[in-house]
């Protein structure tokens, strides 16, 4: 079955009657749960606002732009923009078919803010101009870049110099306001060698006092280039690749991606398996926002509860690693369900952690939670409305902190999530304290959906019997031939994804974490693109900071949680 | 410290000695964390492992007040010349401890815009595998590098005496 | 969405015990307070591990440095297939096979070099999964320094199991 085999077309698709003249046909529903139409690049920016704003679909998050390169085609490139209703529950997928020669889209920024940057890092990934976008410049690569390295007669291993970084100065650092002709501005530069919590970005920003007039973010200093790095290695090999991506919660993107090719390739985990996944992810998340907020902390002067949380961080590591192997980076999970199964003592492991961590919790909310001079550092700083927050493209705490109650294990839930009883933390008020609490409670939701988890870990295979995907179990390796044989052939020609793309996200420590798959039947991905959560809200971020003095930009960065690894990719 | 023939008296290996006792404990890193290894760096200086028991108490951002400088992750094209410039901002005698996978070699990232090495353009003293190395990896890396210190067997010191040859026989 | 079930936590502004700002400035210390007294007078509970002197024990599937197994007589399980080097995502490992002169249906050729670049290595343990003969574990060794790039490419000497299995430190390998 592939996944973007569509349904025998018996009447038009109820969208095709709403959408602007033409440009309904061949609508498909596909079996990754979205709609799926082409479009012609005419008509790009009238089917974007029907999707926005009609009652059937309001689609109001742009969650991914992202473009493939198909040079077999006629039409070279294809721009993929996915869309999903917060409220409707709807996920549309629009895809613009473009040619070579002439690359260009008009912009969708005038529809959905959050468009921003992800047309930015189409261009520079696979030369697509975007018509009307206010500042199409490289994001990702550097300056003295050459070329499009996604497209894919670009080689992998091909490096390009960078000597100088001074030059890297956005064209209105040099204007020079009109009025006051006593005061000069001055124009800082936050980054990117920044105190080790959140090195590698770089805020330039005009001043005017403390309080900062204009900024600009530049990002990339962490592009590692994993997209093109899984088109060079098999499915499986993928894996430790996206545990590098938010390192801070490894485990959660290697499950994501896990699921992903699955859904492509039809098949479930086991249900221990996917118990497993949503003991070890939630586990994953406190350790995530245990950082954020000790490296939060730590920027705005509370340097104590960063030796609490570390604490915490230590205990879920000695777990993982009696699991995985890994402290940090786990690679646990596989295609198919996990490595291998979870060691005997780890039922006690996990009990004794989650009698442990609540105490740290506490301890740091003892400390900051009431606290005057953190309510003043926090309070009313960085506010974010709801419909900005949806515009630019936000998922996750962030959000929730604005007041969206969005979160993807409750919209579509996945690895079991809806068999256990949670609640959403939300926050009415949209500033830097807001993100703190929520983030705080969700520390304890999480505890809460592991013990449940616990208690009903069912018994069972870790892993899919089906040795097309998962590596035969080794006793059987070592005796049996027809064993050995599969085992050969997954290593060496890796696993047969059929052809056809989809997407799929789970909820990562940022917000909404997904991975487009594009396969072309063989053992290597065709064109992987992550979608992740901080890239939509780090954009935001030079326009929430205007009017906000210099600390409290600090202040603002760190509760945004950007992880570099996730961000740059 | 040495005699224009390149020999050393009494006096001066004493006053190494002593300067290489003193440079070792007291070392202040600058960790230069971009990615996964500054997680691991972190832990390395949280209350689990302490790095604050080998002298390392305070951790400068400040290029000028800091003498070692951890690599802690990967390198990329864009950051490379950002590191070069906080290398070259710190005063001597200064080190380096590559850490990571990423950073000695460039890892598994054999890719367009990763500095395969910060060694391309830094000179390295102890390099430490590992993807993140464990806290322990570090800090066997670190007293690896204290005992090189004492011995006098690290760059700046291979610096300090090619410069001191090339003074001594002008040609 | 009003389905989703959320909770509020939202907090009320400060009250004057809040604003004066006393009280939570004794909440706070009471807490640190506790951890020092708890730290100073109950040495053996502190946190820290005072390595080199104390080392932490990790589990037994711990991906520390690779061992190349030896059969009883002493030569390596290593048939040379190249699993490893084609699962390896690093590309760490460098092989080249030779014949074995006492070959036997099982154990038909064998490495003439082996080695592994072990600051390239990211540690995943996808060349023990990817072996059919197990001759590749790894142990739970974590500490290396290397001076030189050069020193840190191990060959068969340095992998190779050094006595009876018992006394090795292992770590990731296929059997728990």
């Amino acid at each position: 079955m592939t996944v973007s085999s569509p349904e025998a077309p018996t009447r038009p698709h109820p969208l095709s009657d709403r959408l602007p003249e033409g440009a309904g046909e061949g609508i498909t529903s596909c079996a990754d749960g979205h709609t799926e139409l082409t479009v012609d690049r005419s008509r790009i920016l009238d089917v974007l606002k029907t999707l926005r704003d009609d009652d059937s679909t309001r689609c109001n998050l742009l969650a991914d732009i992202c473009a493939v390169d198909y040079p077999d085609r006629d039409a070279r490139f294809e721009v993929v923009y996915h869309l999903a209703g917060i409220e409707s529950g709807e996920r549309v997928r629009v895809r613009v078919p473009v040619t070579e020669d002439d690359p260009v889209v008009p912009s969708a920024y005038g529809v959905f803010k959050a468009a921003d940057w992800f047309e930015r890092e189409a261009y520079d990934m696979m030369g697509i101009r975007f018509d009307g976008h206010p500042n199409l410049k490289r994001i990702l690569t550097h300056e003295a870049f050459v070329g499009h390295p996604l497209r894919k007669d670009y080689d992998p291993a091909q490096r390009w110099l960078l000597t100088e970084n001074e030059t890297m100065a956005p064209k209105w650092v040099e204007e020079t306001p009109e009025g006051n002709l006593d005061f000069e501005p001055q124009v800082l530069n936050i980054g990117p060698s920044h105190p080790a919590t959140h090195g590698t970005l770089r805020t330039i920003a005009r001043l005017d006092g403390e309080v900062i007039v204009r900024a600009e973010c530049e990002i990339g200093y962490l592009h590692r280039c994993f997209e093109k790095m899984s088109e060079t290695h098999g499915w499986n090999q993928v894996i430790p690749y996206t545990d590098r991506l938010n390192y801070c919660s490894s485990h959660i993107n290697g499950a994501g991606y896990a699921l992903a090719v699955e859904k492509m390739l039809g098949i479930e985990a086991p249900p221990r398996a996917q118990a497993i996944h949503v003991i070890l992810s939630e586990l994953s998340r406190v350790m995530d926002h245990a950082v954020c907020l000790g490296a939060m902390l730590v920027d705005i002067g509370a340097l104590t509860n960063f030796w609490y949380f570390f604490q915490t961080r230590e205990q879920i590591y000695g777990l993982l690693e009696s699991c995985a192997g890994g402290r940090l980076t786990v690679s646990y999970a596989r295609i198919g369900g996990l490595a291998h199964d979870v060691p005997a003592d780890f039922h006690d492991h996990v009990r004794k952690l989650l009698a442990d961590i609540p105490k740290f919790i506490d301890d740091v909310e003892k400390l900051v939670t009431a606290n005057k001079i953190f309510r003043d550092r926090a309070e009313n700083v960085g506010i974010v409305s709801a419909e900005e927050a949806v515009a630019w493209g936000w998922t996750g705490p962030c959000l929730r902190a604005s007041g969206v109650p969005y979160d993807i294990r409750k919209a579509l839930p996945y690895h079991g999530y809806e068999q256990y009883d949670f609640e959403v933390p939300v926050a009415t008020t949209g500033d830097t304290y807001a993100r703190y609490l929520v983030r705080i409670e969700e520390m304890r939701q999480s505890l809460r959906i592991i013990d449940q988890a616990l208690t009903t870990l069912p018994d069972g295979p870790v892993i899919t019997d089906n040795h097309r995907v998962a590596l035969p179990p080794k006793e059987k390796v070592f005796t049996e031939m027809e064993a050995l044989i599969w085992h050969f052939k997954l290593i060496y020609e890796g696993i047969k994804v059929p052809a056809g793309h989809a997407y799929s996200c789970t909820e990562g420590g940022n917000g909404e974490l997904g991975y487009y798959l594009v396969s072309d039947g063989g053992g290597k991905p065709y064109r992987i693109k992550v979608r992740p959560p901080c890239f939509a809200i780090y954009q935001a971020f030079p326009h929430i900071l205007e009017g906000h003095m210099v600390p409290d930009a600090i202040a603002i960065q760190s509760s945004l949680n950007i992880i570099a690894g996730e961000l740059d990719r | 410290m040495r005699q224009p023939d390149g020999s050393s008296t009494l006096l001066t290996t004493r006053v190494e000695t002593m300067l290489g006792w003193v440079r070792k404990n007291s070392l202040w890193p600058l960790p230069f964390g971009t990615a996964c290894c500054a997680i691991e760096f972190m832990s390395v200086v949280s209350s689990h492992y302490d790095l604050a028991r080998f002298g390392a108490e305070v951790v400068r951002f400040s290029p000028r007040q800091a003498d070692l400088m951890i690599v802690a992750g990967t390198i990329t094209d864009k950051m490379a010349p950002v590191v070069k410039r906080v290398y070259d901002q710190m005063a001597e005698p200064k080190y380096v401890v590559s850490m990571g996978a990423c950073a000695c070699t460039g890892g598994f990232y054999r890719a367009y815009h990763v500095v395969q090495g910060v060694d391309e353009f830094i000179p390295v003293d102890v390099y430490v595998p590992g993807c993140p190395p464990t806290p322990e990896a570090l800090m066997h890396g670190i007293l690896k590098l204290q005992e090189m210190i004492q011995n006098g067997e690290t760059q700046y010191d291979r610096l300090k005496s090619r410069s001191a040859d090339t003074a001594a026989s002008p040609v | 969405m009003s389905s989703v079930p959320t909770v509020n936590v939202d907090r009320p502004p400060e009250n004057l015990a809040e604003r004066t700002y006393l009280i939570p400035i004794f909440k706070g210390l009471g807490v640190t307070l506790r951890h020092f007294l708890r730290n100073l007078f109950g040495q053996k509970d502190i946190a820290t591990i005072q390595y080199p002197e104390t080392k932490r024990q990790y589990s037994e599937r711990l991906r520390g440095k690779h061992i190349l197994t030896t059969k009883e007589d002493g030569s390596l399980r290593c048939v040379a297939c190249y699993m490893c080097e084609t699962a390896c995502p690093a590309e760490c490992i460098h092989i080249v096979a030779e014949e074995d002169p006492e070959a036997t249906v099982e154990w038909e050729k064998k490495p003439a070099v082996y080695e592994i670049d072990l600051l390239r290595c990211v540690f995943c343990g996808y060349c023990v999964d990817a072996c059919p003969k197990e001759a590749i574990i790894m142990s739970r060794e974590h500490e290396m320094a290397f001076v030189t790039r050069e020193e840190a490419i191990v060959g068969i000497e340095d992998l190779r199991q050094k006595g009876p299995i018992e006394d090795e430190d292992l770590g990731y390998r296929p059997y728990y």
